[in-house]
């Protein structure tokens, strides 16, 4: 089958201001849009500028929009499309570098405010700090995020605010808020109290369904805003 | 150099999020309507008890035209009802999986509590 793909384009050492290319591929219907844009930048337009590592939905670097919705272009199959007229454009609300590249570092920079990393001063024992299996289920979602970008660039609180932190970063404090070996979950809910933390999502839920992880990112936001609530009544 | 992050009006609204998106999007724009009632309803009363000024009248009939009033009654009881869906997924964030009833049960109630109160509101406009 032939499958018609207006790309967004945009160069910056180029005249030309941004604007949409169109290209027609022979495409099965297992193909990933992946496959096309590997197809279009190998044998149509080698300038063509997008980002790709693992292929297989674990690294997160080809979050995309395709037919107006954030998803890896590696998760989705031409035959899950409903049309053979594909417009894929660069996700919302990041620098965009080149075509399908944005600028990630404003990303990681609301990443890392979130303290995203285990904390616990006590002597590590002989052996491995214990946890039950209810503790581990307790953040078992949020740990299977993979920093793509998708869920906060799918929010409009973002796309207005750049100083708010993002689903993503809520996600990823998440899993070490509700960690019981962890003991900088009150910093952490400082950090997501402040004007332009957790408080911002309007639970819009376009987070949830851009997830490709099917990380339920919505809930875990309420749950960080319950646990400030909490924690400020007691 | 790197295209500016800021995203337009026209590319927000181009993004389809669903239902949920939609819900958010009424939200705001009810708020609005709302804002705009109570404004006109000050500046209307300010103008005719200060001054017994006729804008104050002008202003009266246009928020107290029927257009008006249906649109108004829709952002009161559209605002309050998911108003009220967004607080009970924040308070109860488990609840927040059963998110799609939770809009369907939210039009269970609007619909009916619209459609009976632009029945009365059409047959009293009727009647004169």
């Amino acid at each position: 089958m032939q499958v018609t793909l207006k790309i967004f384009r945009y160069n910056p050492e180029d005249n030309r201001k941004k604007h949409f290319d169109t290209f027609t591929v022979e495409a099965e219907p297992t193909d990933r849009i992946l496959d096309l844009l590997e197809r279009i930048k190998g044998t149509e337009d080698g300038t063509l500028g997008f980002r790709r590592a693992c292929a297989h939905g674990v690294c997160g670097s080809d979050a995309i929009r395709i037919n107006g919705v954030n998803r890896l272009a590696c998760k989705v199959l031409v035959q899950d499309l409903k049309s053979r007229k594909v417009t894929i454009e660069p996700i919302l609300g990041l620098p965009i570098e080149k075509d399908l590249i944005v600028d990630m570092e404003p990303f990681f920079d609301h990443y890392r405010s979130v303290m995203p990393y285990f904390v616990n001063d006590d002597p590590p024992p002989s052996k491995e700090r214990l946890q039950s299996p209810e503790e581990r289920e307790r953040f078992d979602d949020t740990t299977k995020c993979i920093l793509c970008a998708a869920c906060s660039t799918s929010c409009p609180s973002f796309w207005v605010n750049d100083k708010y932190v993002g689903p993503a970063a809520i996600v990823n404090a998440h899993r070490f808020i509700f960690d019981s070996r962890d003991q900088a979950a009150a910093e952490r809910l400082e950090i997501l109290n402040e004007q332009f933390g957790v408080f911002r999502c309007h639970t819009i839920f376009n987070c949830t369904d851009a997830c490709p992880r099917d990380i339920q990112v919505t809930q875990a936001i309420g749950e960080v805003k319950k646990a400030i609530i909490d924690r400020n009544l007691e | 150099m790197a295209l500016s992050r800021k995203v337009s009006l026209s590319a927000g609204a181009k993004y389809k999020g669903g239902g949920p998106m939609l819900a958010w999007v009424l939200h705001r724009i009810s708020g609005l309507g709302i804002i705009i009632f109570v404004t006109l309803h000050v500046i209307a009363s300010f103008f005719t008890q200060q001054f017994g000024s006729d804008l104050g009248i002008s202003i009266n009939i246009i928020y107290e035209s029927i257009y008006f009033q249906l649109f108004i009654v829709f952002c009161a009881i559209f605002h309050g009802v998911n108003g009220f869906r967004i607080i009970v997924l924040d308070i109860w964030p488990r609840l927040i999986r059963y998110q799609k009833e939770s809009t369907w049960l939210e039009w269970f109630v609007i619909l009916p509590l619209y459609g009976l109160t632009v029945f009365i509101m059409i047959q009293r406009f009727l009647e004169g």
